[in-house]
């Protein structure tokens, strides 16, 4: 007897979002990264296929960052101390993206030049983070968002609290912005609306429901993103956006991924454990809908996209 | 073509010539009147209202106009445009305002119709007259006393306190033997004797003032009634700040502070001084033949406050109310004396602290439901409590279910830089013009203002947020465009009064850290609400009434919290403003030992739900943590009204 599986018809959908943009369009970009679109629950292919599959960043920052793990250190090399080469090895460990994070010391001149270079060494489209003080992200991304007109970057972090001048001047300049809220769908439609409501076109916004690691509430960001996306699903228009999370972020930050040193033997190898701890924390997520991760191990994100070409195949 | 307009009111008399749709506000400006327009001439705020009496206009809008006023020629100068000749006449802004259908002002106290002392008064006074000793009859003071009782009055088994026998020689001789006994009737069949509160040395006049007074502690707000429990009026209203303020603002906080050592005798005597001074400045405020009132003559105090504020009165610790399963010491405490508690009144007096339910649901709202009449409503009926712990009851004569939730102080005007309570100085409402966003205010008392009090914080909020000067998530928006939206010490902030207009010539300005305790306060009392609602399954658009309690002004602009999401978005006229809900239950109570009995049958038919059991609460919280709320379909009329500012 033939079986037939039960499906799901939904009201809503997410909306497609295109990240950067080739000379054609623009920019000079030599490909563009489409994401989002999808109507249905992730990776349900009876009831609809995944129109654009997750992508993956690779974070690289403007300087050097010097507490970062060693096995990171390592692993990237003198690539480090030079944004533009590292973009480049990035690209050449299979990103769809970079993720260039801006720090405190870079002046707004000196963030105009480094976005600059990262764009030249790389044909991938760009997200450029500031360095996480509102003030000193407003100052920055200005600048920043004026010099790269056209490139479709996307621009972030906006937060509830801060969020109008990264919004004005994405708006003004054709990117996009990334909108981040704390572990809340409410929080999250609610930034959403704000920067809705100052005229941002909805499909220059991608949500960031922010997330936690692997043994570090990685549950609580599932499950936010699940709702988010069962909400989009359901009608509402304010959630109906596509999400990037941090797990390389996130991954990097514990205790089990950043130290080698004098923790229990049990542990096992340090660099294996690192690396499953990124690429697990980032496999869930694509699990629950993320789409962009942002990850820092080059082998992690190796095997993202395996995990990735599985579910999409599957 | 060219129409002749002439003006009429009070010290007004013009004339002007204008053309086909001038309109009638340039018009008066024209003839030299100006006529106040504080939403900047949109349309919102009815201010502008004038009476057409001869002549043809054309309406743009009739927001705030109802038919009836239509029909009397009543028009908005600032959306009104001439087509002929036409009258005008200018009523006086006093006038205007009243007929604003959206303030629900608090009714004066009236004393109930069916009060009648002594019968339904439990503290009386009585007249004896004793016969003096001799050496024939060596009675001693007391059982004299009690024989004149027997005798005079038919009455068996008083009680008396040693403290009134010290004074019961003195008092017994000074006026010949003849003296007036102030008692609190018992009821012996339930075991509860006739006691004596106060002797007084000769025959008072039957019908003279008997003082009493009502009292509601409130986590921010201390108010007391003054009453003469013979006539049944309030003499005095008074209120102040809880001296326990400044030891932590909710209850939470104060719970710990009370559990440390000497904490909880330090906020006992805290709350104590507050009372006692309300007690001095309330008596000062009744002038008798004699001189002023003091608070000694008071025989009797009835006391309504939440769970944790009676325990902290009656020196009883509070700790597990504030640790699941949040248990109360007491819920129904019995009837104490003034010297036990602490009170500066006759030492004897009754204190009479209502019964609660529930550790978050206490006297003041059981208090709060017998003045309201929810008890009794026939139709399902919310009321709302907006006060540090936002209680929230739903019902009608039939059942009661009741929730609390932390609101925090700031409708109160606590925890708001220049916040204060709705009392002469207080800012209670605010106008802003959409163009300028430059202020219109109104000050209890109409002086220089002080600060902002409730209501004027709820209609700041608004006119901030429709005119763009906050987003919906309440951030200031420093590209507004005006001087007075500026980068403060805590982030944006907006002047509403320069230090020039101002009593003490500082700026009063609303702040982002201000901002954020309203939206926290509002969206706790809405959450609670509307999770209460859904608990039982009533949708709220069907509750026939909301009766909004609270001490936050002596009226509330109903469109305006419903523009920040306090209130449902439902018809203005299915609100009524009750004020402080719970002293005047207090009040009821305290003169009548009918509605006193009501109020414990009330606390014994309440349901409690407890809010924290599941997620739900928290998540209609962060939603409503928004202007108006996350979900705009909950507030068309806000939705509208955004569209047209």
């Amino acid at each position: 007897m033939p079986i037939e599986i039960p499906k799901d018809k939904w009201a809503g959908s997410i909306r497609a979002i295109t990240i950067g943009a080739t000379s054609a369009e623009g920019g000079t970009r030599s490909r563009c990264v489409t994401i989002g679109g999808e109507t249905t629950m992730p990776y349900l292919h009876f009831e609809a296929p995944t129109p654009n599959k997750p992508v993956i960043a690779i974070e690289i920052k403007s300087r050097k960052p010097e507490d970062w793990s060693p096995l990171l250190m390592e692993v990237w090399g003198e690539a480090m101390t030079d944004p533009a080469q590292w973009a480049k090895k990035s690209e050449e460990a299979g990103a769809d993206l970079i993720a260039l994070g801006l720090t405190v010391e870079d002046t707004p001149d000196d963030a105009v030049r480094i976005v600059k270079s990262v764009l030249s060494a790389t044909g991938l489209p760009l997200i450029v983070w500031g360095p996480g003080q509102a003030e000193k992200d407003n100052e920055v991304l200005v600048p920043v968002s004026e010099a790269t007109k056209g490139e479709k970057l996307v621009l972030g972090i906006c937060e509830d609290k801060n969020y109008r001048t990264i919004v004005a001047t994405a708006m003004a300049n054709g990117h996009l912005v990334q909108a981040r809220a704390p572990m809340d769908v409410n929080l999250s439609k609610q930034l959403n609306i704000l920067i809705s409501d100052m005229g941002m076109p909805k499909e220059r916004i991608i949500m960031d429901p922010t997330t936690g690691a692997l043994g570090y509430g990685i549950e609580y960001g599932y499950s936010v993103m699940e709702r988010l996306r069962l909400a989009a699903l359901q009608g509402d228009a304010m959630t109906q956006y596509p999400m990037i999370v941090t797990p390389g972020f996130e991954a990097w930050k514990t205790k089990e991924a950043k130290v080698g040193e004098g923790v229990p033997e049990a542990w096992g190898d340090w660099k294996a454990r690192a690396i499953h701890w990124e690429t697990l924390t980032a496999i869930a997520l694509v699990e629950s809908g993320a789409d962009i991760v942002v990850l820092r191990h080059p082998e992690s994100v190796a095997r993202v996209k395996d995990a990735i070409e599985e579910l999409i195949t599957a | 073509m060219e129409h002749s307009i002439t003006f009429t009111g009070e010290n007004i008399d013009a004339k002007v010539k204008v053309s086909t749709n001038t309109l009638l506000a340039d018009a008066a400006h024209d003839a030299g009147i100006d006529i106040g327009q504080p939403c900047g001439g949109q349309g919102r705020c009815g201010r502008c209202a004038v009476q057409v009496t001869s002549g043809d206009v054309r309406r743009r809008s009739t927001l705030r106009l109802s038919l009836d006023d239509i029909a009397q020629g009543y028009a908005l100068a600032c959306q009104t445009v001439v087509e002929g000749d036409v009258a005008i006449y200018i009523p006086p802004q006093e006038k205007i305002e009243r007929r604003l259908t959206t303030d629900r002002v608090v009714a004066e106290v009236s004393v109930p119709s069916d009060y009648e002392y002594p019968f339904t008064q439990s503290v009386r006074r009585m007249h004896l007259t004793l016969t003096p000793p001799s050496m024939d009859d060596q009675t001693d003071d007391w059982s004299r006393t009690q024989t004149a009782f027997r005798l005079q009055h038919r009455m068996e088994q008083i009680v008396c306190s040693v403290g009134l026998l010290r004074k019961m020689g003195e008092v017994l001789r000074e006026k010949d033997w003849r003296v007036t006994a102030i008692i609190e009737t018992g009821n012996l069949e339930e075991g509860h004797p006739t006691r004596l509160i106060d002797l007084r040395a000769g025959h008072e006049d039957e019908y003279a003032p008997l003082w009493g007074c009502a009292v509601d502690i409130g986590t921010t707000t201390v108010t007391l009634w003054l009453v003469d429990l013979v006539t049944g009026q309030v003499k005095a209203q008074v209120a102040e700040y809880n001296g326990q303020i400044s030891r932590g603002e909710d209850v939470v906080s104060r719970i710990i502070y009370a559990a440390k050592k000497s904490g909880g005798d330090e906020l006992r005597q805290r709350v104590l001084d507050t009372i006692n001074g309300l007690l001095e400045l309330a008596c000062k405020r009744v002038k008798l033949p004699e001189g002023n009132l003091t608070p000694e003559q008071l025989v009797k105090a009835t006391i309504a406050g939440n769970s944790t504020m009676m325990h902290l009165l009656l020196g009883i610790p509070a700790s597990n109310i504030r640790l699941s399963p949040f248990i109360t010491a007491v819920n129904q405490p019995p009837t104490s004396t003034a010297r036990e508690v602490g009170l500066n009144i006759s030492p004897e007096a009754v204190v009479d602290c209502l019964p609660g339910v529930a550790s978050y649901v206490g006297a003041d709202i059981t208090a709060g439901v017998l003045s309201s009449g929810l008890d009794n409503a026939e139709n399902v009926t919310l009321f709302l409590d907006v006060g540090t712990n936002g209680e929230t009851v739903l019902g009608n004569r039939d059942w009661l279910v009741t929730c609390a939730c932390s609101a925090g102080p700031a409708f109160e005007g606590a925890g708001v830089v220049n916040g204060m309570r709705a009392t002469t100085g207080a800012i209670e409402e605010v106008w802003i013009n959409s163009e300028t966003l430059e202020p219109t205010y109104r000050v209890i008392g109409g002086g220089k203002p002080k600060g902002i009090c409730g209501s004027g914080l709820i209609s700041l909020l608004s006119e901030a947020f429709l005119t763009g000067i906050l987003d919906k998530g309440g951030n200031v928006n420093l590209t507004a465009g005006s001087s007075r939206v500026r980068e403060g010490a805590h982030g944006g902030e907006y002047v509403v009064a320069w230090g020039a207009e101002t009593e003490s010539g500082e700026d009063i300005v609303i702040t982002r850290v201000d901002i954020d305790n309203l939206l926290r306060a509002k969206a706790a009392i809405y959450a609670g609400f509307t999770v209460l609602a859904e608990n039982v399954g009533i949708p709220l658009e069907t509750t026939d009434k909301v009766l909004v309690g609270g001490s936050f002004g002596k009226y509330i602009n109903v469109e305006k919290a419903v523009q920040i999401g306090l209130l449902p978005d439902m018809e203005w006229n299915r609100f009524e403003f009750l004020g402080n809900t719970s002293v005047k239950g207090a009040y009821y109570a305290l003169l009548d030992w009918r509605k006193r009995e009501r109020i414990s049958e009330i606390a014994k038919r309440m349901t409690y739900i407890e809010l924290s059991a599941d997620n739900s609460f928290y998540d209609a919280f962060t939603s409503a943590l928004f202007l108006p709320h996350t979900d705009l379909r909950r507030f068309p009329s806000v939705e509208s009204a955004l569209g047209k500012v």
